[in-house]
Order: C-alpha cells, then structure tokens, then sequence
C-alpha cells in the first residue's frame, strides 16, 4: 500500500516524446498495408453481375451498363456512403474492385467530390452524355 | 407524506450528463449522501437495428450487425456469423475460425484496457486512465495492421474471414503482446497497490455470489463474485475447445476485484492468442456462402468482453432474416448497479456504474409486452404496453 504509486512512471515520462502527433502535422505514422481506403474499378474484366453492387451494405456502388454484348460498363462510387467493409472486393470473382491503401483522406466540404465514376474514358462519356440527354428532355 | 422530515429528495441524472458518455436516466432517492433507492431508464438510442437487419441481405446486415457496439464490434459479427452459418450448414475452415478466435481475444485486450482507463478516470485517477489508454494504442495497432481498421474490423464474412494471418501480422501481434504484458502486471500492480485507489475500489459495490446468481449478472462481474460463469469454457465455441482458456474468477465482489478478474483475464487472453499465432491451423480463409439461407432458427452465443452475447436468428429460407434478436451483456448487469447502489455514497454511484462496463447504446431494444387476458384471450391492441429498452 502506498500512494503515488505511478509517481515514477510520470517522471519517466518527463524525458519522452508525446505519445500522440500532430495531424496533421509534422511526421505521419505510416498507414497500414493492409488500410481500407477509396475503392478503386477496373472495368476491362468487369462482367457486369453487380454482386458487388447487391451485397454493398450501404448502396455506395452503382453498376451502370452501357453496351452488355460488348461487356461495357462503368462504376459510380459513392465514398460519402461506404463504409469500407471490402465486401465487394471479396464478391467479385474476377478481381475488378480493390482498395486504396493510398486514398483515404477524403474531406471535403461538398458532396459532389464524393462520387468518382470509374470506367473506359468513352463509357463515361456515352453515360454523360446519356444522362445529360434525360435531364433536358426531363425539363420541359 | 407526512411532512418535510419524511419527503424523499430525488437526485436525477442523464439522459444529458457531463458524467454518462452515453445517455440514460436515472433516479438516485437519497438520505443525506447515501442512496437509499435507484431506477433507471433507456431507450434514449434506439436505432432500430433489429428491424434494420430484416430488411437487408444476410451479407448486408453482418456489416449493420458490426455496428450494434463500437468496443466489440468484432463479437457481434462472430456471433452473427456462427448462427448464420449454423442455420446454412455451413461451416467455417479451422483457419479462419482460429482467426476470429485471435480477434475476438485482440478485441478483449482493447475492451479491457479502455475499462480499465475508464473505470480509473472515474475514481479521479486520470494518470491510470492516460497511460493505461496510450498502451492500448498497441494493441489498436495491432487490430489496424492485422485488418485495416482501428473499430469495426470487418473481418468477417458468411462462411469465413478475410484476412490472413501472415508472417508479419503474426511477428507484430507477439511482439505487441510482450509489451502489453509487461505493462499489464504494473497496472495490476498500481491497481492492487495505490492506497487512494483502494479507496475508491475496495469494498465498493460488494456483490455477494448468491446476490450475482439472483441478479442474473454476466461476464466478468458476475466472475468476480466467485461464479464460475464463461461461454468459453461452458459452451465452446470456434477453436476454444482445443485451446482453452482458465476461467478467473474472485471471490471479494467488489470493484477492486473487478480490475483483478479484467486484468487476469487478459494474461489469459494473450496466452490463448499466443497459442493459436504458434499452432495456426492450415487451409483455406473461406468457404463459399448461399445466398439464401434454409428456413429455420438459431440461438448463436459466445462471450463477449462484457459477457454473453446473445442472438437469435430466424430464416424464412428467403435472402433476408426473418428476424435477428439481439441481447447485449451489458443488459443483465444494470439490475447489479441499482440494487448495488442503495446504502452507498452518492460519490460512489459513478464508480458502481463504470465497475459494470456498461454500454447503453447497446442496449436499447425494443419489446412489445402483450398482456394476456385471465381467460387466455389477447387483451385489445390499445392496450399493449410498449416499452422502449428492456430486451
């Protein structure tokens, strides 16, 4: 029985560095290898089955076909809604969806940043241009 | 009411209190500083999560599921899984149970360590809870390496894990719990020792065995009333039969023996770890997963770091759950704190409470009670009585 007993931890402590950093600021601890950040598409062995899609437990990813005999589709992800579980990268049987490890500080102070199209640069293209058709026939 | 002597003076506290990290309400009846009865009342974070689950996907709502606790995110997966995987007949491969063995014992070293921060910040002994809280950071790292993330590991899946343990996740978990050891036999030894902290822990909160037994108490409280209480050793489940764990136990009942029994717990702990990291079985991760499930129900059960948990699942044989029940540990132990805190100072009750572990957001369910009439018919839907809370 004694009181203070952590007197001697405390002034080993005095001569430390602080446990904590500064985010941040100054030096970054490295991120884990295996950190589950953005989802990152890769759409030339995509088959277009969407199980990524009907398992995500937070609707954050979106499966639009373009052209299916000629296997073309693009992905809209939504990193405002992920909850980055990786389910989707264990559904996909053909390896098309994995995570950043990079990517992973996203703030920001609108939503629009939050939804990254991924695909062929003319897929992406067809499905604006598609979109953009709807909404000014939708206007009048 | 006979006059002002006799009126009784009602200290409440919550839902909102700087004291309660999380909301719930209680009422302290008290004479002079001593209680002299207590009540409480939940249902301030009732997020509907059971019904949440039904209309979701078996997949989906293993990741809803995760969500139901922040400490022990990684129980309440496992024990979803287990059940799901019972009701589908299938079975995980032996490495990915001993991995979510090794999880589940990780997340026990957490869930103690924040305890045991908590509990001393509590009693006014915030060096403990700073340098016992800035520990855990290690075994956080160690979860963060192994999985990704720091909470809410999403290891699991239907049929197995994700992650394997590698070479390097396994040299950093042995080098983390050698550490972590250490550092846990000095705060056992602070905690048995410090003669302002025995003030605050020796002899508050006593709970008798056959009080423990009548109060249904679960975990680590009721194993520190000297009951032999543990679903690891009375009901095994993943490996746990052929890496056993000795289940600790005390005799005093009261807070200081609730640090001895948490800490001892995990010596336990990391031995077990240590002894799956040595004799990790070979094999796969996973095992393919139906989309839908045989219609049927299960009770799946495994003991969390706050106690048994406890879920009931039901299929229809559809890609949904019927119906997931979920009933957290830290439900059974509330009765402990109210009648626990009659005859104790009122200074105390904050001590009482944290010596639970308690996790209100847990908790709240809700239960339709309805009232049967004498002669067997059900009374009128007006009057059932429907309660927030209690599950």
């Amino acid at each position: 029985m004694k009181i203070g007993s952590m007197l001697g931890e405390i002034f080993k402590s005095v001569f430390r560095k602080p446990a904590t950093v500064q985010y941040p600021y100054g030096d970054r601890k490295p991120v884990p290898e295996r950190l589950r950040g953005t989802v990152r598409y890769n759409p030339e062995k995509c088959t277009g089955c969407t199980l990524c899609m009907m398992d995500c437990p937070a609707n954050a990813i979106e499966i639009i076909t373009i052209d299916k005999p000629n296997k073309r589709f693009i992905m809209r992800f939504h990193a405002d809604r992920c909850t980055y579980c990786a389910q989707c990268v264990v559904n996909c049987r053909f390896k098309c969806i994995e995570m950043s490890n990079e990517e992973w500080e996203r703030a920001a102070l609108t939503r629009e940043p939050f939804t990254v199209t991924y695909g062929r640069d003319e897929d992406i293209q067809k499905f604006l241009e598609r979109t953009s058709l709807a909404s000014t026939q939708e206007k009048p | 009411m006979t006059g002002p002597h006799v009126e009784k003076f009602i200290v409440p506290i919550g839902p909102q209190h700087p004291a309660l990290k999380e909301p719930a309400h209680f009422e302290f009846t008290v004479d002079g500083e001593t209680v002299t009865s207590a009540s409480v009342r939940f249902g301030y974070v009732h997020r509907g999560l059971e019904k949440g689950a039904e209309n979701r996907n078996w997949a989906q709502a293993l990741y809803l599921l995760e969500r139901v606790c922040g400490i022990c995110s990684h129980a309440h997966s496992t024990v979803y899984s287990l059940g799901v995987e019972r009701l589908a007949g299938v079975t995980a491969p032996p490495r990915a149970q001993a991995i979510r063995q090794i999880l589940l014992e990780l997340e026990r070293i957490h869930s103690h360590m924040l305890w045991v921060g908590v509990a001393a910040h509590e009693a006014g002994f915030d060096t403990l809870f700073m340098y016992s809280w800035r520990d855990r950071e290690t075994v956080m790292d160690i979860l963060e390496s192994f999985t990704g993330n720091r909470v809410n590991y999403s290891a699991n899946v239907l049929g197995g894990v994700k992650y394997d343990l590698g070479p390097a996740q396994a040299d950093s978990i042995l080098s983390g719990l050698d550490y972590l050891e250490k550092r846990l036999h000095y705060y056992m030894k602070v905690v048995n020792n410090d003669e302002s902290f025995l003030g605050r822990t020796r002899g508050v909160g006593t709970m008798t065995t056959e009080e423990a037994e009548n109060l249904g108490a679960i975990g680590p409280v009721v194993r520190a009333s000297g009951v032999s209480r543990d679903l690891r050793v009375d009901a095994p489940y993943l490996l746990y039969a052929d890496f056993p764990i000795n289940v600790i136990t005390a005799t005093a009942g009261d807070l200081q023996a609730r640090f001895v029994v948490r800490i001892q717990e995990l010596f336990e702990s990391t031995r077990n770890i240590r002894a799956l990291v040595e004799h990790l079985p070979e094999g796969e991760l996973a095992v393919r997963f139906p989309r839908k499930v045989r219609a049927g129900e299960t009770v799946s059960r495994i003991e969390a770091p706050r106690g048994g948990l406890f879920y009931f699942i039901k299929s229809d044989g559809g890609e949904n759950p019927f119906r997931v029940k979920v009933r957290t540990p830290s439900l059974r132990n509330f009765m402990s704190v109210i009648v626990g805190a009659v005859g104790h100072q009122l200074a105390d009750i904050p001590m009482i409470l944290s010596g639970i572990d308690p996790c209100f957001s847990c908790n709240d369910r809700t239960v339709i009670v309805r009232r049967e009439g004498r002669d067997g018919s059900a009374a009128p839907s007006e009057s059932d009585s429907r309660k927030d809370s209690s599950s």
